[in-house]
């Protein structure tokens, strides 16, 4: 995965919790950002995010991660 | 080619008699168009007993009693004008010959079309018309097809008493400036047929007549030559000319045509019908189908005259291969081609996965085209990386309406304009991108209905001839989101929400909660005033106007979807449509105006990577177990990579290969630089084009790919129209579109085996529930159907969500405004938005192949008079275009259609580079690009950038490792011919 792919990820992430803030709490918000990553995201696109969430947590929002922790079980 | 109706050839038997244009209905002209009252009235013509309804003149009366009364002036497309009186009658208890055009029936009238005097009356008018006439009718193009000459022959004229010698018009000079008719004055009668179809059907009023008496004649503008006027070359004059006055060049050139073929435009998605007017295999012209649904007979100058590409000498014939794109292509079999392409996809899974490879569907193919891709894609690939062009223009709707209404589709027909009172146009320029429809729009609008434009160009149709002023927002790019927002505020909080419609057809918990939202201060036109640049009060009219309007009808294009909250402004116009009712009836809804011919269709084909057709989650275990058994594979559950997402991994080395039918994505995607290393990167990339495109100049395989007139298919518009495409000549290559991806398929291993593209069409209609009911007999027997086409729609449906929702309830959802981040800074103060215009089509490989490169030879930048004496810069200057990702050049053109502060050019010439400037920004849930907003700067520059240097080299080289191959190709074809 190049830093390029990887910035591109994080930042469609980002703009997808920015766009579904209205939902409510970070745990609502989480839940529908999870479910359009699981609806719409590529298994590899899903895996590389997951594998930055746990190699360098901090480099994603709180919210991000949080979401990210809720896609995981869903990819195999 | 005059006919008469004959109802004994007008009935259909399925898979006998297919649509014969030139005997059907729509052949004939019934003179005056119908009367779209209820009620009945009786009449009798020479002693036949007819009803009609109320309003319908004598001449269609009788024209309907199958007795056809002699006329000229008369079309049943223009209002009756009542000049050339050859279809004067005798009425019984009435005075005189009333003019048979201009008299409506009234109950009980006796009409008489044939009496010794009306015979002496006719004649004398055609005497007169044909004494100042040439009588060079066996080498006048119009021979065999003349209206005049057949009138003549009708009533018996046999002499001219006055003679030829007297003052006349017969040395007038032609006009031949327009490239694909002429205007030739000395065969006018001045019926003023063509004055007003360019005034009632095409709505330009380019044409008038000048002068009175003797002296009167048609004249462009100012009697201007036509090239030099307003006339938008619709053709709707050359079509209603009686004589050949105004003529297709082609038909000067090669004659009349002998037989036709009814088939399907493939530019935009307004999808026109036309007649292919044929000698042998070649088309002599292309005339509008009055039975098209679409278009009802009227076209526009890319449909109508820009079909010589499909002859073009560019045009690839035959399947050619190379190791690298440094190598020169090889002329190879089809057999070769397909199994070089195999081999080399195959060997890329085996080297980098299943998931390495994918494939891109057309747009501009047929839907059974475009279903077979996809299929190729998830059942031979094994993986589920198939996208389209709709990535980049349209898949916000497909996301926005199946949130909001549940199903990702246009909601109306065209024709439901004519019953809206008020229109919004967002995002959209109808008369340049989607022109037959901009006539019909400007058509009600003439009528009286309101308009209201939501763009930051000041868009043509705001100035419609003869009809009011359209109410202007010229808002800023990127706060369409604002706007929407600002509108829903008034409605709300001024109580112009139809509250009966909310409840008994919305979700209730979903539009509490966008009211509270919508409701607060922070949306009010007042407080986004300082975001949008629009004043207050003019959102608050413009609210107003489309709540209060009885029918109001909401009509977007790419202005709205592509940005980087598309998908939001998609949600916040269907809120708009649910809150005022706006729904599920005529004259309203929510009508995305699709780009190319297919964009609906092939999103209905289940192009996009996470849906199987009729937009069927891959994730839906009993759809897949549906498709697995019809397709006998498995399916994977995980959707693929979008194009985007393709283009990132092709550079991080994961994606490797790629399949493009009839896209140019290297010309059409942002920021080409990007685009261009992701194609560089792969180790295979296989184009079925009809030229060498930008693409294919990165290819190793390069299929031949065929026109809309080489195959037969379907195309699916923005109406939801399914409307046959029919073959008029054979593919170029031998093998139409469909037939080479079952080839690459069954090369693959993966066997596909079709007859006829109907059998495709049985296959998406036994495994999508919206077109059950759709089959190639039922289209014969309809001329077309708008899906959904099922037991409970068996003939289709017209209006959408009129009793229901798919998802139950209209779904209203919160729509927060989001600033892109791509914004106007002191390095990059303007910003650039990108379109297209009426003579060229998308990436123009079709297009800059005809005389309509006329028009437009080249993109220009467009800017406000203000930016340019800023940085003083001259109309004509070259211009250096700058944004954070790119530079290019192009002409500047001064233009006050633009804000202060905004900048236009089109993308319609590679060398222009219009996208290595836009960025890869995009809508945050679908990754459609924004292009509508690039932070830019502008200064005089005295030569190309780097990026055009770099195309011109790359372009030569690429064109000289073609040539050799093209070279090969016309021997080969020369010695065909021997």
């Amino acid at each position: 995965m190049s830093d390029q792919q990887l910035n591109n990820l994080i930042k469609m992430l980002d703009q997808i919790i920015a766009n579904n803030l209205h939902h409510g709490d970070d745990d609502k918000v989480s839940d529908v950002a999870a479910d359009h990553l699981q609806k719409f995201w590529a298994r590899s696109m899903k895996q590389q995010i997951i594998a930055h969430a746990n190699q360098s947590p901090r480099e994603l929002s709180v919210l991000a991660k949080l979401t990210v922790d809720k896609l995981e079980p869903t990819v195999k | 080619m005059l006919h008469y109706y004959d109802p004994a050839t007008q009935t259909y038997e399925p898979g006998k008699n297919g649509l014969n244009p030139d005997f059907d209905s729509f052949s004939r002209d019934l003179g005056t168009p119908p009367s779209l009252s209820e009620e009945p009235v009786s009449i009798s013509v020479d002693g036949r007993e007819i009803t009609v309804p109320e309003g319908t003149s004598v001449l269609r009366a009788a024209a309907l009693a199958g007795i056809n009364i002699p006329k000229l002036c008369a079309s049943d497309n223009l209002e009756a004008f009542g000049s050339c009186r050859l279809c004067a009658v005798e009425i019984e208890g009435r005075r005189g010959y009333p003019a048979s055009c201009t008299t409506p029936v009234a109950e009980g009238m006796a009409v008489t079309t044939q009496t010794g005097k009306l015979a002496k009356l006719r004649r004398n008018i055609m005497e007169l018309y044909i004494s100042d006439h040439p009588l060079d009718c066996l080498t006048c193009p119009a021979n065999g097809n003349c209206e005049l000459q057949d009138v003549a022959g009708v009533v018996g004229l046999r002499e001219v008493r006055y003679g030829f010698e007297g003052e006349n018009h017969l040395d007038a000079e032609t006009d031949s400036s327009n490239p694909y008719f002429s205007f030739d004055p000395s065969k006018c009668i001045v019926c003023s047929r063509c004055v007003r179809a360019c005034d009632e059907v095409q709505g330009t009023f380019a044409l008038t007549i000048e002068g009175r008496g003797f002296d009167s004649k048609v004249v462009a503008s100012q009697n201007d030559p036509f090239m030099d006027s307003e006339c938008v070359s619709c053709g709707a004059c050359v079509q209603a000319c009686p004589t050949s006055t105004l003529m297709e060049k082609s038909v000067i050139e090669e004659g009349q045509p002998e037989h036709s073929v009814v088939t399907t435009c493939a530019y935009c998605g307004v999808g026109c019908s036309f007649k292919a007017e044929m000698k042998g295999d070649q088309v002599v012209r292309m005339v509008p189908y009055k039975g098209g649904e679409a278009n009802h007979g009227h076209s526009c100058v890319k449909g109508r005259f820009a079909f010589g590409y499909a002859t073009h000498e560019d045009r690839i014939r035959e399947p050619m291969i190379r190791d690298s794109i440094n190598d020169p292509w090889q002329v190879v079999s089809w057999d070769e081609a397909l199994a070089f392409a195999a081999k080399k996809l195959k060997a890329t899974q085996a080297k980098y996965g299943r998931e390495s490879i994918g494939g891109i569907t057309s747009s501009r193919c047929t839907n059974e085209e475009t279903y077979l891709v996809q299929k190729l894609v998830r059942a031979a690939f094994g993986n589920n990386n198939t996208d389209t062009c709709a990535r980049v223009c349209h898949s916000p709707t497909g996301y926005g309406l199946k949130t909001t209404l549940g199903e990702s589709a246009g909601t109306q027909t065209f024709d439901s304009v004519m019953k809206a009172d008020t229109i919004m146009v967002i995002g959209a320029n109808p008369t340049d991108a989607h022109p037959v429809f901009g006539s019909l729009m400007r058509k009600r609008l003439r009528q009286g209905a309101k308009l209201i434009v939501i763009d930051p160009r000041r868009i043509d149709l705001i100035s419609t001839p003869n009809a009011e002023e359209g109410l202007h927002l010229p808002l800023r790019p990127g706060t369409n989101v604002a706007i929407v927002n600002a509108l829903a505020h008034v409605i709300v909080t001024e109580g112009l929400e139809d509250q009966e419609f909310i409840n008994s057809r919305c979700d209730t918990e979903a539009y509490n909660t966008w009211r509270s939202f919508i409701a607060e201060e922070r949306n009010s036109p007042e407080a986004m005033e300082a975001v949008t640049g629009v004043a207050a009060d003019k959102v608050r009219e413009a609210a107003r106007l489309y709540a209060q309007a009885g029918n109001g009808a909401i009509y977007y294009g790419l202005g709205v979807t592509e940005h980087s909250q598309g998908s939001t402004m998609v949600m916040g116009i269907a809120n708009l449509a649910l809150a005022t009712g706006n729904i599920g009836k005529e004259g309203g809804g929510v009508n995305p105006l699709r780009g190319q011919n297919n964009v609906q269709g092939s999103c209905d084909m289940g192009s996009f990577p996470h849906e199987l057709p009729g937009y069927q989650h891959v994730n839906d275990q009993a759809v897949r177990e549906r498709f697995e058994a019809v397709w006998g594979v498995p399916i994977d559950k995980e959707p693929g990579l979008r194009i985007p997402n393709m283009f990132d991994a092709a550079i991080a080395g994961t994606f490797k290969a790629l399949y493009v039918q009839g896209e140019d994505i290297a010309q059409s995607d942002p920021n080409t630089q990007h685009v261009e290393a992701a194609l560089r990167a792969l180790d295979c990339l296989v184009v079925q084009d009809i030229f060498l495109n930008e693409t294919a100049k990165f290819a190793h395989v390069l299929l031949p790919g065929s026109t809309f007139l080489e195959k037969n298919g379907t195309f699916t518009n923005a109406e939801r129209r399914i409307n046959r495409v029919r073959k008029v000549m054979e593919p170029i290559a031998g093998m139409e579109d469909w037939q080479v991806t079952m080839a690459l398929s069954n090369a693959l291993g993966y066997p596909m085996h079709y007859n006829h593209p109907s059998e495709i069409m049985d296959e998406i209609a036994s495994l999508t529930p919206t077109f059950t009911g759709v089959n190639y007999d039922k289209l014969e027997q309809l001329g077309s159907i708008q899906w959904p086409c099922n037991e409970e729609h068996p003939e289709g449906m017209p209006t959408m969500h009129t009793v229901d929702f798919p998802i139950g309830k209209g779904r209203f959802a919160v729509t927060e405004y989001l600033a892109t981040e791509e914004r106007a800074s002191r390095r990059f103060p303007l910003l650039l938005t990108t379109g297209r215009i009426l003579s060229q089509y998308n990436v123009g490989a079709q297009t800059r192949r005809t005389s309509n490169s006329d028009w437009h030879e080249e993109d220009v930048l467009e800017l406000h008079p203000s930016d340019a004496e800023l940085r003083g810069v001259k109309d004509g200057d070259w211009l250096g275009i700058s944004s954070r990702v790119g530079h290019t050049v192009l002409r500047a053109k001064l233009s006050t259609r633009m804000l202060p502060g905004v900048v236009y050019t089109t993308f319609h010439h590679p060398s222009s580079g219009a996208n290595v400037v836009t960025t890869d920004n995009s809508d945050w849930a679908t990754n459609c690009p924004e292009y509508k907003v690039t932070a830019v700067q502008v200064e005089k520059v005295s030569q190309p950038s780097d990026w055009q240097r770099n195309f011109v080299d790359f372009d030569q080289r690429q064109q000289a490792l073609l040539q050799p191959a093209m070279e090969s190709e016309e021997g080969s074809h020369a010695n065909a011919l021997k």
